[in-house]
């Protein structure tokens, strides 16, 4: 079993999200930047949609009742295990009464924590992700406890780590395709969007990035219509979105740009202040 | 009116299906045939899907090629896909409009210059469409309401709003389904559940369903409410034939 003996910043319960419910009303939810949650999975050798922690900005501190085996992939936090420092990316023992603290990111934002079989946390509608309406609880706090899950997965590899691109956290040009709105609106606000550097706002969460910057550009509203992860949306007033995963399943502004997946995992680590632009590709014909 | 709808991609392993952009019972029905279609055609290739009033989203499965799957919606034999008829479901949903939980049916009575009888009378007269769900878990966007109902939301939103308040926003009405913050004024409230995770998924209204309001008083309210508690309520569903 794991105690919570700090809850941190806001440290929630994810896996790859809740599919099959988006049609209900239900968003999507799941690891804000799945790259990192499917490595944490893949080096303890769980099944890559496996119930992880999702770390953000200060992490918590855990208390491990049985000894087991941990992966912790993500932002640049300086974990340490019994004040022993902990490498990320790689497989760690941790002795039964382990005491696993996090600290603050050099770089990056979210971090992801994977256990040995994994969490055994609330599952609804298919999904461990936490969201208010749909599981019990929305974040991890202080005071809960899980038990670890059987292991089913692969037997382990015998020096599993791995390294990751630092692009992944520090590259600040986002891949983005057109949105199903972007030919609607004039050339010159087309040309502003992408070529104006934009700032993360600090209101930005799981639900939603905010971007300042695109002054003088907006957009009319639109009937509501699907939105996903990675989709911008353009406001009336200028406000510049980017739906995070767990956005809204329709949504009445205009459907700007759309990120790709690897531009959301990368968007997800970057903090409030950080300044980016968005670099237009085109769909596979 | 064109029937014919556009293809677009939408994200690496999304395609985004339109319709003409405007708010209209019969394009929503092509929307919701389609997407009936689509599911039973191409099930094992996709993911969900997501209907709304003109538009519907296919998330395709990882490895999927969304340009394949345009060439192949291309090639679906017209006939399937437009002016299929189906049979719609009219679920009858009962409201207390008593003040208790009526909480702004007053203002919104005094802002129509009507009498909250009026309110009433006009909210449980029409028939409403269930475009499609969103907004929150199980919310339906109902198409549907009398022009003098119609009410801008509220200047400040309210922190929470219970679940089961039915309320009307613009030239719209709805149910919030679960608690949640939200701006539109609440004219009454309904002892059911529309959406619930605790024992098994319900999700009681589908796109495509007809709804009409049932105005019932606060001592009806309560017996149904404790039919909900105990699962014994059965909200009254008819087949309806357009």
């Amino acid at each position: 079993m794991i105690e919570v003996v700090s809850g941190g910043l806001y440290t929630s319960m994810q896996d790859l999200g809740r599919y099959g419910y988006r049609r209900y009303g239900v968003p999507l939810s799941g690891a804000m930047d799945s790259y990192s949650a499917r490595l944490a999975n893949q080096l303890i050798g769980n099944f890559e949609g496996e119930a992880l922690m999702e770390i953000t900005h200060i992490g918590p501190v855990l208390r491990f009742k049985n000894s087991t085996e941990i992966a912790i992939t993500g932002a640049g936090f300086v974990p340490t295990l019994n004040d022993v420092e902990v490498s990320l990316n790689t497989r760690t023992y941790v002795p039964k009464d382990g005491i696993l603290k996090f600290g603050l990111p050099g770089y990056g934002l979210r971090a992801y924590l994977s256990v040995l079989g994994g969490f055994n946390s609330e599952k609804k509608l298919g999904s461990y992700s936490q969201y208010f309406g749909i599981t019990k609880k929305e974040t991890i706090e202080k005071g809960d406890s899980f038990v670890l899950k059987p292991h089913k997965g692969k037997p382990h590899t015998a020096t599993a780590s791995f390294k990751v691109s630092k692009n992944h956290f520090s590259s600040n040009s986002i891949d983005v395709f057109a949105g199903p709105e972007f030919r609607l609106v004039s050339k010159s606000i087309q040309k502003k969007i992408l070529e104006t550097e934009l700032t993360i706002g600090s209101e930005s969460n799981r639900m939603a990035y905010i971007l300042k910057g695109w002054d003088g550009v907006s957009a009319q509203e639109i009937i509501t219509a699907p939105v996903q992860p990675g989709t911008v949306q353009l406001t009336p007033s200028g406000q510049c979105l980017v739906l995070m995963r767990d956005a809204q399943t329709t949504g009445g502004y205009a459907r700007i740009l759309q990120l790709t997946e690897s531009s959301i995992n990368s968007i997800s680590q970057k903090r409030a202040g950080t300044v980016l632009h968005f670099k237009l590709i085109d769909y596979p014909s | 009116m064109n029937l014919e709808p556009t293809y677009q991609h939408f994200g690496e392993n999304g395609v985004l299906i339109n319709w003409s952009s405007k708010i209209d019972s019969l394009i929503n029905d092509e929307v919701l045939n389609m997407d009936r279609l689509i599911s039973k055609t191409f099930e094992s290739r996709i993911i969900e899907l997501v209907p709304s009033y003109q538009s519907l989203a296919v998330y395709l499965k990882e490895g999927e090629s969304a340009s394949n799957f345009i060439q192949l919606l291309k090639e679906l034999p017209v006939s399937e896909t437009i002016g299929s008829q189906n049979t719609k479901r009219l679920l009858t949903i009962p409201v207390c409009y008593d003040l208790q939980y009526a909480l702004d049916i007053e203002a919104l009575a005094l802002a129509n210059k009507i009498t909250v009888k009026k309110v009433i009378e006009l909210h449980t007269r029409e028939t409403y469409k269930v475009y499609f769900l969103g907004f929150l878990p199980g919310f339906p966007y109902l198409g549907g309401l009398n022009k003098s109902l119609s009410t801008p939301r509220k200047s400040t939103p309210r922190q929470n709003i219970e679940k089961g308040s039915v309320a009307i926003g613009g030239g719209q009405t709805g149910i919030y389904t679960v608690d949640s913050p939200g701006g539109w004024n609440v004219i009454g409230k309904s002892p059911i559940d529309f959406f619930s995770t605790e024992s098994r998924f319900r999700c009681l209204l589908k796109p495509g369903d007809l709804v009409r309001f049932n105005s019932i008083s606060t001592k009806t309210y309560k017996r149904i409410k404790t039919e909900v508690v105990a699962g014994t309520f059965k909200v009254e569903k008819e087949a309806y034939y357009d």
